[in-house]
């Protein structure tokens, strides 16, 4: 599960930009369907235990989001029932389960994004926008669980002085809850302003300043990009030609397969299968070394 | 300490310059396209582009003005106690301080710093939490109340108990319609004002409880956490414009 997490940040986020950008853009059936059976394979391979758990609430989500479209639209021409003179219709059901499946897609995808852009890399590449912001986002990352253990340690402090936090009634307990935060907040910002005068005497904001970073371009990054940028490619001119659109109403557009629309399924499963490809790939060439041995 | 020097940089200038124009053409062209090139309509992602590009006024004009460590410390320190607060009620859906943590530092700091306290609150706890299709949203959502209340922060309003009240609810129904246009968008993959009111109605419960919070928070936090705001302001002539 390390392969692909290993590739060059930017890799990794045109990957998430791509193939989020993609599943939100199609309502294809086919195309819903691919990019579900991938989000799935991605997300069972590195991110198992997370994903089986938010099953729990997916399914339910995925039902109740289905359902509420055809007791909303009424387009559609194959009318199956009335209820209060308001036609459900099979074209609104369709259409409210392939949302559903939309939906849950990007959900997906982004359980696997959160597993592997983790922040250290997406502060690397926003840093090279706004290195500013970047910044903050890193400061406020680390100050969170400075915070908490701070809190830890003034509560103690207090109890110790009678104002105890965990007991007597109600009233006091707010009192004594306020009087901490009171005190957080005082020791965090005069705090900030010593860390600030560190940085500026540590040269912050000086010109030509350097960064070190772990991230490094390899030839392997420039190949993954290339081919994921003529994926890409391939399925924004097939967008453009018109052979990924698909209406639901009035009525369902026909599904034709033309050798056409084959390469482009193929394109599209090859570009969401990328990380899956180098995971086999490099447990291959791992147990094709050991074998050598 | 001295106020904040505009850059004199030339090179900046012209980086700024460029992504300015790059912002203000990019923004109608990608509304001109997903509404005459893309029939079939796919509102949702065009809604994430803007949102996105909406935020990045806010980051180049920070950039731009090269802030100061103290600046981007006390950014950082009111977004993790945001960040904190959100965390510590998770067990309250939708009843969270984070609004009035970001609209008391608008009020001190100014829009600016209210805009940026908010997008790294959203940026920051949905490190915590999980991003999603929504981080964008809330960035922009947190942001701009923090601008409105940077503005207002201005006035001598905001001492008064009242407008911190009409605030906090007017700030409750703001973020709550902004992040209701999220939710039809991404159901329906486009925009129809029959659903954004459907969603909106039931939504409801939520709306209230963002300004009940809002209005809760605010009261209790606004004078304590204002005057530790200003003492440090004063002391070490922070963030003047």
């Amino acid at each position: 599960m390390k392969a692909f997490a290993n590739y060059h940040p930017i890799v990794i986020f045109l990957y998430f930009v791509f193939v989020i950008g993609l599943t939100m853009f199609y309502m294809h059936p086919i195309y819903l369907i691919i990019s579900l059976a991938m989000s799935i394979l991605l997300s069972l391979q590195i991110n198992q235990k997370s994903f089986l758990h938010s099953l729990k609430w997916m399914v339910p989500l995925f039902v109740i989001a289905a359902l509420i479209n055809p007791l909303i639209s009424h387009d559609g021409e194959k009318i199956i029932l009335y209820i209060d003179d308001n036609p459900i219709t099979i074209e609104a059901i369709v259409y409210g389960f392939a949302m559903s499946v939309m939906i849950c897609t990007v959900i997906f995808w982004f359980g696997c994004y959160n597993k592997l852009m983790t922040s250290d890399k997406f502060l690397y590449l926003f840093g090279k926008i706004s290195p500013a912001f970047a910044l903050i986002i890193s400061l406020t990352l680390r100050l969170v669980p400075r915070f908490q253990q701070q809190i830890g340690a003034i509560t103690q402090a207090q109890r110790a002085v009678g104002m105890d936090v965990t007991s007597g009634n109600l009233l006091h307990r707010i009192k004594c809850g306020i009087h901490i935060l009171s005190i957080l907040i005082t020791w965090a910002l005069e705090n900030a302003i010593e860390t600030a005068d560190s940085m500026k005497a540590r040269g912050y904001g000086l010109p030509k300043r350097s960064t070190f970073s772990l991230f490094s371009f390899e030839k392997r990054d420039a190949l993954t990009l290339t081919i994921m940028f003529i994926l890409m490619t391939i399925n924004v001119i097939g967008s453009f030609l018109g052979y990924t659109d698909y209406y639901f109403y009035p009525t369902f557009s026909e599904l034709v397969l033309q050798p056409i629309s084959l390469l482009l399924y193929t394109t599209y499963t090859l570009l969401l299968a990328l990380p899956i490809i180098i995971e086999l790939w490099e447990a291959f060439k791992w147990r094709s070394l050991i074998s050598n041995n | 300490m001295q106020p904040t020097t505009k850059s004199n940089d030339p090179f900046l200038k012209k980086k700024f310059i460029i992504t300015s124009i790059i912002v203000l053409i990019l923004t109608p062209l990608c509304l001109l396209l997903g509404v005459t090139l893309w029939q079939d309509r796919r509102y949702n992602i065009l809604s994430l582009i803007m949102v996105i590009l909406a935020c990045i006024p806010f980051f180049l004009s920070f950039e731009h003005k090269k802030p100061k460590p103290r600046e981007i410390l006390i950014i950082a320190v009111m977004s993790a106690i945001a960040v904190a607060g959100r965390a510590a009620f998770v067990w309250a859906p939708a009843f969270k301080p984070v609004t009035a943590i970001v609209a008391i530092t608008g009020f001190s700091f100014g829009p600016a710093a209210g805009f940026l306290t908010g997008a790294a609150t959203a940026i920051t706890s949905n490190i915590f939490c999980g991003q999603g299709p929504w981080t964008p949203f809330q960035m922009f959502a947190w942001g701009i109340l923090g601008y409105i209340a940077g503005v207002l922060g201005k006035t001598d309003w905001m001492k008064y108990k009242i407008w911190l009240i009409i605030f906090g609810l007017l700030s409750g129904i703001l973020y709550s319609f902004i992040m209701d246009i999220w939710t039809v968008i991404s159901y329906d993959g486009r925009f129809t004002w029959s659903r954004y009111f459907a969603a909106a109605g039931t939504a409801i419960p939520y709306t209230a409880t963002y300004a009940i919070s809002n209005i809760i928070f605010l009261l209790l936090l606004a004078k304590p956490i204002g005057e530790k705001l200003k003492r440090i302001k004063i002391k070490y002539g922070l963030l003047e414009e």
